[in-house]
């Protein structure tokens, strides 16, 4: 047992982490410094396992980073920028506490920037990465684009921010790669399809900013600065892949289209066109000026024979998608000024539909609300005055269903006064045996393509209601008594039999006519295979036995659960049914 | 000499004193006796000197110029005096309709409000011109200087400062550009970061050398710090229009959150709580008092008592004489000891071999064992798992998780008109931030005074208080 012994905290965790504090002293920074290097740089802090070997024998809680991570930091070259930074800040204020002012021009002039592309590049080493990181900045840089220019952060932040979401909206919309769209009280979730990568994304209520005390305004902008640099490439590529120009130019055609005349009114000549491309409602210039191109047939290779099916499948489901892209195809929207202007237009220009709003409203508006050719005019009002006949007359939700539902949905729901239906979340998948609202079930079938009778009725009035309630019980109940028939009739064979043998001891012998059996094919092949399935459940071995019934039963509790939330909706549907009944007859 | 006057005064304020004129007061034949005073220097001859008559008919003067605009005795007859006749009829009709036709309204429409009445410039005499807002100080000078500029304007000639002006070099006002874009510039350009290839076109040895060389990024880094998604859509309760059932989940979910919170709330309560024996009541505060004044016999008697029965065990607890054992104690002791360790021997080598015997329950066992170790390594990876999506403590504070965005059924809009939004989207995105590890979870820093305050009484604030 010899050698030295060996000291403490010198090897292992202990050395492998580094507190805060030392990290900080190491690059020579300041601590807000330090902080957003950290966050440019991806770094983030990390918890040991061991805690107490980490902090040298002590429990008290710490930040801390790894040790290698700081070691990389070193070499930043941002890091020279922050000192040089602080030492024109330090200058700047000198010049000024001596008002000596043309020195105070000259360092202005030379104020020292820095780059994060080569960040950029660093931390996403390939296009896809940053996709699947681009979740963060989308909603960062919508929520910054929407604050007030007050001074809680840069202007020109604000500014580019706006700049990047509007770049963002109108690739979402010429890519058509909107999938689905929610709207809850915090703000608006949308999901988008881009190059194979769902992208969730939430975009604030406009005007609805109260600003919390509790949120670091300086950690939250570093992110955003470097969020927004991440958008940008993004942009770049994302518009390239789809042939379009970069920094976006508005359709020629699309360009003559808008309204000249009172440009003025809205913005200033350096902001108009930023301005007329949040419109939403032109489309994009593209490098090669392709009218019609867009629609190529995807090139197919027959050559593996077992996979033609699948082909075929997959083709089936794309045409389908094609179809869904183009949902508001040739449908003419007209805005009502008191509609969500910007997320109305978004959504429906996603799906092909063609939109303006009153040109008091906002700049960029294509037609008014005498057009005779709209078909839809969305409206948020419980009544409107003059009203034309060929259009119809609808909430904005009804734009929100039906792109969560993927067709057009029936507008009766929808009208001017009407209580809507609820709007459900399409972020909600449910699996076999969960509690679906029957909502959602009727959603379903209009998809399947079924227009059941259902809904037709629904409309008319309460009496067929009942009706209706009787025939879905009828449905829910055939398929068991069919069964339950059958297995009666047997029954009644037996004890028929049974009583006779137990009347004369001995059977009556007696001969018969044969019956022809009649069998069924297709039951019996349903007889035998359950008949294999249960002698297969017998065949088990215990454990697996004791899993298979653990799952089985885990399937009827969760089958029991929907069932007992179906019957409550029921009573509570049937208690507003019943209350409606009485204010009726009250009237 | 003043004493001595007003010794004179005070005699003839006096009931009894008797005055030569009757409306002649007291004070003014005081000033009617001649006075002996030398009136050689300015300050006597203004002291002593009467100038009352003279400032009472100049204060009249004013008097009537500022009430009517002119002395009385220079003014027509006619403007001073008018023909009376009687009140008018007219006037008592319309007294009496203006109490029907509500003269109130009328009135408050044309009467001016009586601040305005204040303030209004009451007197007839108009103010005084300020002369010098009509000088101009040069005047004169000035007038001369444009004379004769416009004099060499009409001979063509310029004059000699302007031409200095004109032949100064134009400034370049443009502002120059930063020598690099600031990063947040709105119209910053963008590139394909992603398509070209860096250029390390130099050797790669040199670029090391000069510290230009890219350092390579650790592999760890790019992992994420947790496996949580960066946005986390809310529940199908948080609709606008919710389905009935989702939204009471959600509220049933909001509802635990804060039952849960109350509950830590009441138990902390709890444990400060003071315990009620603990509190002084009326008979322990007086026993308190009365500690050690009122005698108490049974006390006395049972420390007696207890004395007593400290003696008998002392006694008892004398120390025990330990005897030495004989020689033949020992070899007993020992034989038995011996006697002890064979006998165990034995019991191991037979229990060895009836093990032989029991293969197959220490087989059962040891497949008990392992399978104990193997559900607890499964737990165990559950629950490594399930702190993935954990937030971790990274600081001096845990994680605190946001409210939940709830809307009560009567707080729901009907419409997307109507919505209010619920819920601060900043603050849900930092503190998601937080949840997934990336920043620590932090309070707001403090603000510390570095000097001391000092508070001083001014000496206004002293004379009211």
């Amino acid at each position: 047992m010899g050698g030295l012994q060996k000291k403490k905290y010198e090897r292992g965790s202990a050395t492998n982490y580094i507190t805060r504090n030392r990290a900080r002293k190491k690059l020579m920074l300041s601590l807000p410094d330090f902080r957003r290097l950290c966050i440019l740089k991806g770094i983030y802090p990390h918890e040991p396992k061991h805690k107490k070997k980490v902090n040298k024998g002590s429990t008290a809680p710490r930040t801390f980073y790894l040790l290698k991570d700081i070691r990389f930091l070193l070499h930043e070259p941002i890091v020279g920028k922050f000192r040089e930074y602080k030492i024109f800040v330090r200058k700047l204020k000198k010049a000024y506490g001596k008002t000596e002012w043309s020195t105070v021009e000259r360092l202005r002039e030379n104020k020292p920037t820095y780059k994060l592309d080569h960040i950029i590049k660093e931390r996403y080493p390939s296009f896809i990465d940053a996709l699947r990181d681009i979740d963060d900045a989308l909603c960062m840089c919508f929520l910054f684009s929407t604050f007030a220019r007050t001074g809680k952060c840069h202007v020109q932040t604000i500014q580019l921010c706006r700049r990047l979401t509007v770049e963002w909206m109108n690739y979402v919309i010429a890519s058509r790669s909107l999938r689905k769209v929610f709207i809850s009280i915090k703000g608006i979730y949308y999901q988008a399809e881009v190059m194979g990568q769902l992208i969730t994304w939430l975009v604030p209520y406009q005007f609805s900013h109260d600003h919390p005390t509790d949120v670091d305004y300086r950690v939250m902008a570093t992110f955003t600065e470097m969020y927004t640099t991440l958008l940008g490439f993004v942009n770049f590529r994302l518009y390239h892949s789809l042939n379009l120009l970069y920094p976006p130019k508005l359709d020629a055609k699309a360009q003559a289209e808008l309204k000249e005349e009172d440009e003025d009114d809205y913005a200033m000549n350096s902001e108009s066109y930023l301005e007329k491309l949040s419109a939403l409602s032109a489309s994009l210039a593209r490098v090669v000026s392709s009218a019609d191109e867009e629609e190529a047939e995807l090139d197919q290779f027959p050559d593996e024979g077992e996979d033609v099916e699948k082909m075929e499948a997959r083709e089936k489901e794309q045409k389908q998608q094609e179809a869904q892209r183009k949902m508001f195809h040739g449908l003419k929207f007209f805005l009502n000024r008191e509609v969500p202007r910007e997320s109305l237009a978004f959504v429906i220009r996603c799906f092909g539909g063609e939109v303006s709003w009153d040109k008091s409203i906002c700049i960029g508006s294509t037609y008014d609300v005498t057009d005779e050719t709209i078909t839809h005019h969305i409206v948020d009002r419980p009544s409107i005055d003059k009203q034309y006949i060929n259009r119809y007359y609808i909430q904005p939700q009804w734009v929100y269903d039906c792109v969560n539902a993927k067709i057009l949905l029936p507008v009766e729901d929808y009208f001017i006064g009407v209580t809507l239906p609820p709007h459900l979340s399409p972020f909600v998948e449910e699996r076999e045996g969960d509690y679906v609202p029957p909502e959602k079930l009727k959603i379903m079938a209009l998809q399947r393509g079924e227009t059941t009778a259902n809904d037709q009725e629904e409309d008319n009035e309460e009496e067929e209601d009942e009706e209706e309630e009787e025939e879905e019980e009828d449905d829910d109940d055939n398929a068991d008594e069919e069964e339950d028939d059958e297995e009666e009739a047997e029954e009644k064979n037996l004890k028929e039999m049974e009583e006779q043998r137990s009347q004369g001891k001995s059977l009556q012998v007696k001969v018969t006519p044969g019956k022809v059996k009649v069998e069924n094919p297709a039951r019996k092949e349903q007889e035998e295979k359950a008949e294999e399935k249960r002698l297969a459940i017998m065949m088990m071995k215990k454990k697996e036995k004791y899993l298979y019934d653990k799952i089985m039963f885990g399937k009827k509790r969760k089958i029991r659960e929907a069932n007992k939330l179906a019957a409550k909706r029921k009573a509570h549907d049937d208690a507003e049914k019943a209350q409606k009944k009485k204010k009726k007859s009250r009237k | 000499m003043a004493a001595a006057r007003r010794l004179k005064r005070v005699a003839a304020s006096q009931p009894g004193f008797l005055t030569l004129k009757s409306s002649v007061n007291p004070a003014d034949l005081v000033s009617g006796r001649r006075k002996r005073v030398n009136k050689n220097k300015k300050k006597s001859w203004n002291k002593h000197s009467d100038i009352n008559d003279v400032e009472e008919f100049l204060e009249d003067v004013r008097h009537q110029e500022r009430t009517t605009g002119g002395l009385l005795s220079e003014k027509t007859d006619d403007s001073l005096f008018f023909l009376d006749v009687g009140q008018p009829k007219k006037a008592e009709q319309t007294e009496a309709e203006e109490p029907v036709d509500g003269g109130k309204r009328k009135g408050k429409g044309s009467r001016p409000l009586r601040i305005d009445l204040i303030l209004q410039h009451d007197s007839l005499v108009p103010p005084a011109k300020d002369v010098l807002a009509y000088q101009q100080p040069n005047a004169k000078k000035l007038r001369r200087i444009a004379q004769k500029a416009e004099q060499l304007a009409a001979k063509g000639v310029v004059p000699r400062r302007q031409r200095q002006l004109l032949s100064r070099r134009p400034v370049d006002r443009t502002v120059k550009k930063a020598a690099t874009e600031a990063n947040n510039n709105p119209d910053r350009g963008y590139y394909d970061i992603w398509g070209q290839e860096s250029k390390d076109s130099a050797d790669p040895w040199y670029l090391q050398q000069t510290g230009k060389k890219q350092v390579k990024r650790p592999e760890k880094l790019l992992q994420k710090p947790s496996v949580l998604p960066a946005v986390e859509v809310i529940a199908p309760g948080g609709s606008y229009n919710p389905d009935f059932f989702s939204h009471q989940a959600l509220l049933q979910e909001a509802h635990d959150v804060e039952v849960k919170k109350q509950k830590q709330e009441d138990r902390i309560e709890r444990q400060l709580a003071v315990n009620k024996e603990d509190k002084a009541t009326e008979e322990t505060v007086l026993r308190e008092q009365v500690e050690g004044l009122v005698e108490e016999e049974d006390e006395e008697e049972e420390q007696e008592g207890a004395s007593n029965d400290n003696e008998e065990e002392v006694v008892v607890g004398a120390i025990a004489l330990a005897e030495k054992k004989t020689e033949r104690q020992r070899k007993k002791e020992k034989a038995e000891k011996i006697k002890e360790q064979r006998r165990q021997a034995d019991r191991k080598q037979t229990d060895q071999q009836q093990q032989l015997f029991q293969l197959r329950s220490i087989k059962a066992s040891i497949k008990q064992q392992e399978q104990k170790t193997k559900t607890n390594q499964i737990k165990r990876k559950a629950k490594q798992e399930a702190e993935k999506s954990q937030p971790r403590r990274l600081g001096k504070l845990k994680f605190q998780p946001q409210d939940l965005e709830v809307q009560l059924s009567n707080e729901l809009a009907g419409s997307l008109r109507q919505l209010k939004p619920e819920g601060s989207i900043l603050k849900d995105r930092f503190k998601s931030l937080q949840k997934r590890n990336l920043i620590e979870p932090r309070d707001r820093a403090k603000f510390k005074r570095r000097l001391k305050v000092k508070y001083v009484e001014k000496r206004a604030f002293k004379e009211i208080a």
